[in-house]
């Protein structure tokens, strides 16, 4: 079972056989990644102070790149004549780009948006641009990622205006359109259309049928994951990978959180991306299995542990808790050491998740993971019912 | 821990061995070297995944207290050392109590209490103090606790006061040393000061001598207080002192020499026998965005300018490394074009890369000068890299007279910015990450 073109061909490999989890191969002119995977968001060409080097050894084999930074700087004179973005960062693995609608229309207050495209300020130089879903795709086209977005019109995901929900939901496929037919590089790009409607049902289901019918390698979820509640949250992910081919990957955009990670691979989900695993290093917050430890806590300060004694990272087998309690914040250095071992802790997870599907063990494994964050067995109904409604109960310890 | 002279080459400068450290019975340190400079134990900006990529050998590891003292409880309950405690465990590390390329405010000395200039603000500490700290830090070689923040500039009485006060520190050092556990594992080094002024610095040498039994070298401060005038001095002045200084300390004695220097003046120092220099400048380097690039090479003369400023517009599309057939592994795998696009978006990974490559070239400085002592060129060798500064400097120079000319205000300034960051301005404090 899978697809087959020559920009991405994704084979099912393993499929749980009570959820919706499976695991898989997509193979990308760069890379071949294994799926379900997490890929970590590097804006600006760059992860955060890692060289590409490490991120390899973490076993990354995908990683975000934003358009609408890239586009500013270094800019698509630089990229174009560097050769891609691969070869300006020296990442030889696998990359994905937005199409710069999201970053304008929550960075940019100013941002307009026609049926012509997104029309903003520049905050680098106040002057106004228009972006349109070919000069998206342009840009895109430029930086060279594996897959690349649609344009889509973007609506915060609280958003309650019936009329303007359905207007962006049906201009997204309209963009979509726009965006295959000005696609320049199809045998090295994927676009990607992206699934929206919010949270109502019907909408989200025709945008879902609409992308079906187009001729694309894989499908991305949007307009999740802006601040709605858990509870409204999964059934449009279940919603979504429930219409959506079996046999193109599903890109739920904007998660990464570990229960959220495990909760929508066994809702059917194969890629995910989120800036919160490096974001919290900064802040010095290193992610383990029952959540976040936030080592400025003066409890760390002459705690001699690793970050978590289970975790084989450069960090955990170098460095105490003491050590970054008394850099945290201060050093650069203290920013990378956390930054490595929370991207470590995201890849363990996926590769946790793709061991237990492939020995048909997942639903065990979903057990124990949420046993273990919610030991005291207050387990939150939003993750119940959405375990349920794919098969897995969970079962107290 | 033990120095040892393995060659002189034909002026005073000389190749030595530093051996015998217990922590790591294997090392070998060659001199002349450079430390690699270190914040709260980790050398600044790389992790130590990352510091194995530049060098494969245990370095010597500069570790002021005045960035590193907040490591102290958790030192205290890991009980290791400093260098076991930062992830460095083969490392050797050097204890100080400022760091070189610190700004602090003058004065501010009480009796015999020193300020201690920290990010969390002053703390007063004494001798007894100082070494309470460092019986925690463990470190491998140690730096009597010392009032050398002053410069060539300053008067007698300074001098005179910083003299005073250094003699009775390190009597109070040596004495605790003696009678310490955690130490007996580290070397002590004592420190001159009063450099300003001959007479007194020369009765500060005197007095170190006395502990001579108990010292394993002497490092040269007093000259420079951290600020950009401070070492803005001619290079004969500074060739004077290491000439006159170095000539009365026991050869068996390992020369340290702290101070943000440029090569020309390092250079110099090697010349006249100082062996151990504390890696101020190429961080300074690596904060202000600039990359070193000096011409080994002794028979050929490149016009390329030896630092190079990578935040300039003109690498804008540069696809090359920052220095052809340079080693490491930023100029292996990274250009000049990347480092430009991470330095204007402040990403971090433009210090970590810079780094990279300016440790393994200032590095490779050291490499070249103890080859060319062995091989009785270092006077070639030394002229050949000074000459390659001065051009630099001049240049500089030149960039802001025809700036003048084509007047506008904010380039002169950025211009004259750049001129006190070659010369040993102080780098930013880096504060938070990114
Ligand atoms: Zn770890
Ligand atoms: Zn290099």
């Amino acid at each position: 079972m899978g697809s087959k073109s020559l920009a991405l061909s994704f084979h099912v490999q393993a499929e749980c056989k009570t959820s919706r989890a499976r695991a898989g191969i997509m193979k990308l002119p760069h890379y071949e990644v294994k799926t379900p995977v997490f890929m970590p968001v590097g804006t600006q060409g760059t992860m955060k102070g890692l060289l590409p080097e490490q991120l390899e050894c973490l076993d990354c084999e995908i990683i975000l790149g934003n358009t609408y930074h890239l586009g500013n700087r270094p800019g698509t004179d630089v990229l174009e004549k560097a050769g891609g973005l691969h070869k300006f960062m020296s990442w030889n693995r696998a990359l994905l780009t937005d199409s710069g609608g999201f970053q304008m229309v929550s960075l940019l207050k100013l941002a307009e948006i026609t049926e012509e495209g997104v029309k903003f300020k520049s905050p680098y130089d106040n002057s106004e641009i228009m972006l349109t879903p070919e000069k998206s795709i342009e840009i895109q086209n430029c930086i060279g990622a594996d897959i690349i977005m649609q344009l889509d019109d973007v609506v915060q995901t609280t958003f309650q205006d019936y009329d303007r929900i359905k207007e962006a939901t049906e201009r997204t496929s309209r963009w979509l359109d726009r965006c295959l037919k000005a696609h320049k590089r199809p045998s090295e790009q994927s676009i990607f259309p992206i699934v929206q409607g919010l949270l109502d049902r019907e909408l989200r289901e025709k945008s879902a049928r609409d992308h079906m019918s187009k001729d694309v390698n894989g499908f991305a979820i949007g307009g999740l994951s802006g601040g709605e509640a858990k509870d409204e949250f999964w059934p449009m992910v279940s919603l979504s990978t429930g219409l959506l081919d079996k046999n193109r990957p599903r890109y739920l955009m904007g998660v990464g959180l570990a229960i959220d990670l495990v909760i929508c691979v066994a809702l059917g989900v194969d890629m995910f991306d989120c800036v919160y695993p490096t974001r919290t290093a900064r802040f010095g917050c290193a992610l383990i299995n029952t959540g976040q430890l936030n080592l400025r806590q003066k409890q760390y300060e002459t705690d001699l542990n690793p970050i978590d004694d289970d975790c084989s990272c450069s960090t955990c087998r170098n460095y105490t808790r003491a050590y970054l309690h008394a850099i945290v914040t201060v050093e650069t250095v203290a920013c990378h050491l956390i930054s490595v071992h929370n991207i470590a802790f995201q890849m363990r997870l996926m590769q946790t998740i793709r061991d237990n599907i492939e020995r048909g063990t997942f639903p065990q494994f979903v057990n124990k993971f949420v046993n273990e964050l919610y030991s005291n067995g207050d387990f939150p109904p939003w993750i119940i019912n959405s375990l349920s409604s794919v098969g897995i109960s969970i079962v107290k310890k | 821990m033990r120095f040892a002279v393995k060659q002189v080459g034909c002026g005073g400068e000389r190749i030595g061995y530093l051996t015998g450290f217990v922590k790591s019975p294997n090392t070998v340190i060659e001199t002349p070297a450079a430390a690699l400079f270190t914040q709260g134990g980790s050398v600044v900006h790389l992790t130590a995944e990352v510091l194995c990529k530049v060098f494969t050998n245990p370095q010597l590891l500069w570790v002021p207290l005045s960035n590193s003292a907040q490591l102290e409880n958790g030192l205290k309950a890991q009980g290791q050392g400093v260098a076991k405690f930062a992830g460095l465990p083969n490392h050797i590390a050097c204890a100080t109590l400022h760091g070189n390329n610190e700004l602090t405010p003058p004065g501010h000395f009480e009796g015999n209490l020193v300020p201690l200039w920290t990010k969390q603000g002053k703390k007063m500490i004494t001798a007894d103090r100082y070494m309470d700290f460092m019986e925690v830090f463990k470190p491998d070689i140690l730096l009597a606790i010392a009032d050398g923040r002053s410069t060539l500039a300053d008067g007698y009485k300074r001098n005179q006061k910083a003299v005073e006060r250094t003699c009775s520190f390190l009597d109070r050092c040596v004495y605790r040393y003696k009678a310490s556990k955690a130490l007996r594992e580290t070397s002590l080094i004592g420190v001159i000061v009063g450099t300003g002024h001959r007479n007194k610095c020369f009765e500060c040498i005197k007095h170190i001598l006395k502990h001579g039994e108990h010292l394993s070298g002497i490092a040269l401060a007093g000259i420079t207080d951290g600020t950009e005038e401070s070492l803005q001095v001619p290079v004969q002045k500074l060739e004077e002192i290491f000439r006159t200084v170095g000539k009365v300390i026991p050869n068996d004695m390992v020369h340290f020499v702290e101070g943000c220097w440029n090569p020309e003046i390092i250079m110099t120092a090697i010349q006249h026998g100082w062996d151990v220099f504390d890696g101020t400048y190429p961080l300074k380097l690596t904060n202000a965005g600039q990359a070193l690039a000096l011409n080994f090479d002794l028979t050929t003369n490149k016009d390329d300018m030896c630092i190079l400023d990578l935040n300039d517009k003109r690498y804008k599309l540069d696809f090359g490394p920052i220095l052809k057939d340079c080693e490491c592994l930023t100029c292996k795998k990274h250009t000049r074009a990347y480092i430009r696009h991470l330095l204007e978006t402040r990403e971090m990974l433009s210090n970590v890369l810079l780094s990279i490559h300016n440790l393994h070239h200032f590095d490779q400085m050291f490499v070249h000068a103890r080859n060319h002592i062995a091989t009785k060129t270092f006077e070639v060798y030394k002229n050949h890299i000074s000459h390659q500064y001065r051009l630099y400097v001049k240049n500089l120079e030149n960039d802001l007279d025809s700036v003048k000319v084509k007047l506008s205000e904010k380039d002169i300034e950025q211009t004259k910015k750049k001129i006190c960051v070659s010369n040993g301005d102080v780098p930013k404090v880096v504060t938070g990450c990114g």
